[in-house]
């Protein structure tokens, strides 16, 4: 009893203010007496997905692989040429300020550009997830390989290692906390990308599912979309935060 | 012998012209196909003195909605921070409802503002809702750097709890709050952007979603270019702000 009461109390004191502002939400659809077709209350949302749960999984599914292999394929890409700029100096020098142009500007804006470049497909999706996750893990990895723990470089040189040796036993090492941060900070970013890029050329997904229900008015359907498409980039999030944790806690 | 840091500026200016010259070469030898236009027909089209009504009319919207929503979304955020630090008990609830906010895609939100508010305010509300999170994350984080010392000094000399938040809390949360203003400057770019994308009536958003609709691969690169310029000018301009913050509070 106590357990239940102690947790609700711990729940309350969490989401208070979301709370709040869903019920404020029902309220003022309720009082004004808004057509469900301008805005529906909260209540008539969970109603339409309640009614066909399994028409959204499909779509929600697929944004999630698409920009779960998105996200790993511009994670690759980031932290191997941050590697490969972290071997060479000239490299380095070369794609560094190049690295930070791209992460001071709004790369979401590139998006029609590449849409454009590769052709409306699914493969396309894949891609813009790709550069919206490459800047973050060049940056991060590029920072992590440069953050070494004092002293370890004159160590290595004292024993004698190899070039190679420093890189696998104390570069690398040290670069994946960092490389962890990102991938935690990314992963919800590679879900909300998906779903504009899907939205812009309407390849399947939640993105076009929403397009799909907001060009119908059908705009309970609409908002249920953005709320899964919110739990699933939440569920990025978590999923990334126990990846993150787990290799931390077997890293250090 | 020239400075490890001259060299490095030195090679930076060839990383980027070997960008711009790789740009070009693509654009002229259609490498990439005929949506890739060379640097030199972007720059053309850029300056064509007829497009610059167009052109600065698109930027003249977007750019205001870019300034008020990163100015409200600012003061919003660390108003927030402040009363989250000053009123302990309500933290735990407004750090969630600050972070589902954030998770909402903003796709999602645009149509719900079109009804709340109306298509051309949409551009500064999510703007300024991107602006809010990192102020409100960076400032609540930096609130809480003041070291314990400092506390004893003006808990011992009977400081009011507002004195110490205004004369202590305050301005050791200023590099946080420095840096929050350099990072959310593309986040305010990509909201007014993204904004225009749900049928506001003028700005550069527009001009790139039509622009890619309809196949007007110059004018669509133009814009962006545009955009991307805007915001690396104003990120610069910060980066320096910041730094000069962190050498004054260190």
């Amino acid at each position: 009893m106590t357990a239940t009461a102690a947790s609700i109390s711990h729940l309350l004191r969490r989401y208070w203010a979301v709370a709040l502002v869903v019920a404020g939400w029902q309220i003022w659809v309720s009082a004004a007496g808004l057509s469900s077709i301008v805005l529906p209350g909260p209540l008539a949302v969970a109603a339409d997905f309640a009614s066909d749960p399994l028409s959204y999984a499909q779509p929600a599914a697929l944004t999630f692989v698409v920009a779960l292999a998105g996200l790993l394929f511009g994670f690759a890409l980031g932290a191997g040429l941050a590697i490969l700029s972290w071997s060479s100096r000239i490299l380095n020098g070369l794609l560094t300020p190049l690295g930070l142009i791209f992460t001071s500007i709004p790369v979401v804006t590139l998006i029609p550009i590449i849409a454009r470049l590769l052709g409306y497909d699914l493969r396309t999706v894949v891609a813009i997830v790709s550069l919206i996750c490459f800047f973050p893990a060049f940056v991060y990895v590029g920072a992590g390989l440069r953050a070494l723990p004092p002293g370890s470089d004159d160590l290595f040189r004292v024993f004698g290692g190899s070039k190679l040796q420093k890189f696998t036993r104390l570069v690398l090492p040290s670069a994946v906390p960092n490389l962890m941060l990102a991938f935690r900070l990314t992963a919800p970013e590679a879900v909300l990308a998906a779903v504009v890029a899907e939205f812009l050329m309407g390849t399947d997904g939640l993105g076009y599912m929403f397009r799909k229900a907001a060009g119908e008015f059908d705009t309970e359907r609409a908002l249920a979309t953005s709320l899964i498409a919110t739990i699933t980039s939440v569920a990025c999030f978590g999923l990334a935060l126990a990846a993150e944790r787990r290799v931390l806690r077997r890293w250090t | 012998m020239i400075s490890a840091r001259s060299q490095s500026f030195v090679l930076g200016l060839i990383g980027i012209s070997l960008f711009l010259v790789a740009w070009e070469v693509i654009g002229t030898y259609h490498l990439a196909g005929l949506t890739w236009p060379p640097l030199s027909t972007v720059l053309a089209f850029l300056t064509t003195p007829a497009k610059l009504p167009l052109f600065g009319r698109a930027a003249a919207a977007s750019f205001t909605s870019v300034a008020i929503g990163y100015l409200c979304g600012a003061f919003g955020g660390l108003a927030l921070a402040l009363v989250s630090h000053l009123v302990a008990p309500v933290r735990p609830g407004l750090d969630r409802l600050v972070a589902v906010i954030h998770a909402i895609p903003s796709i999602a939100l645009a149509p719900l503002l079109i009804v709340l508010a109306s298509a051309d305010a949409t551009p500064p509300v999510i703007s300024g809702l991107g602006v809010g999170y990192i102020f409100y994350v960076a400032a609540t984080s930096g609130l809480a750097t003041a070291s314990a010392s400092h506390r004893d000094l003006f808990a011992v000399l009977g400081a009011s709890r507002l004195s110490v938040t205004l004369r202590l809390d305050l301005p050791s949360a200023f590099p946080a709050i420095a840096s929050a203003m350099k990072l959310s400057v593309p986040i305010a770019f990509i909201g007014a952007i993204i904004g225009e994308w749900f049928g506001a009536s003028r700005g550069l958003g527009l001009l790139i979603v039509s622009a890619m609709q309809n196949f007007q691969i110059p004018l669509l690169w133009s814009a962006v270019l545009i955009t991307a310029i805007a915001s690396l000018t104003l990120f610069a301009l910060f980066s320096l702000a910041e730094r000069l913050v962190q050498e004054r509070m260190r």
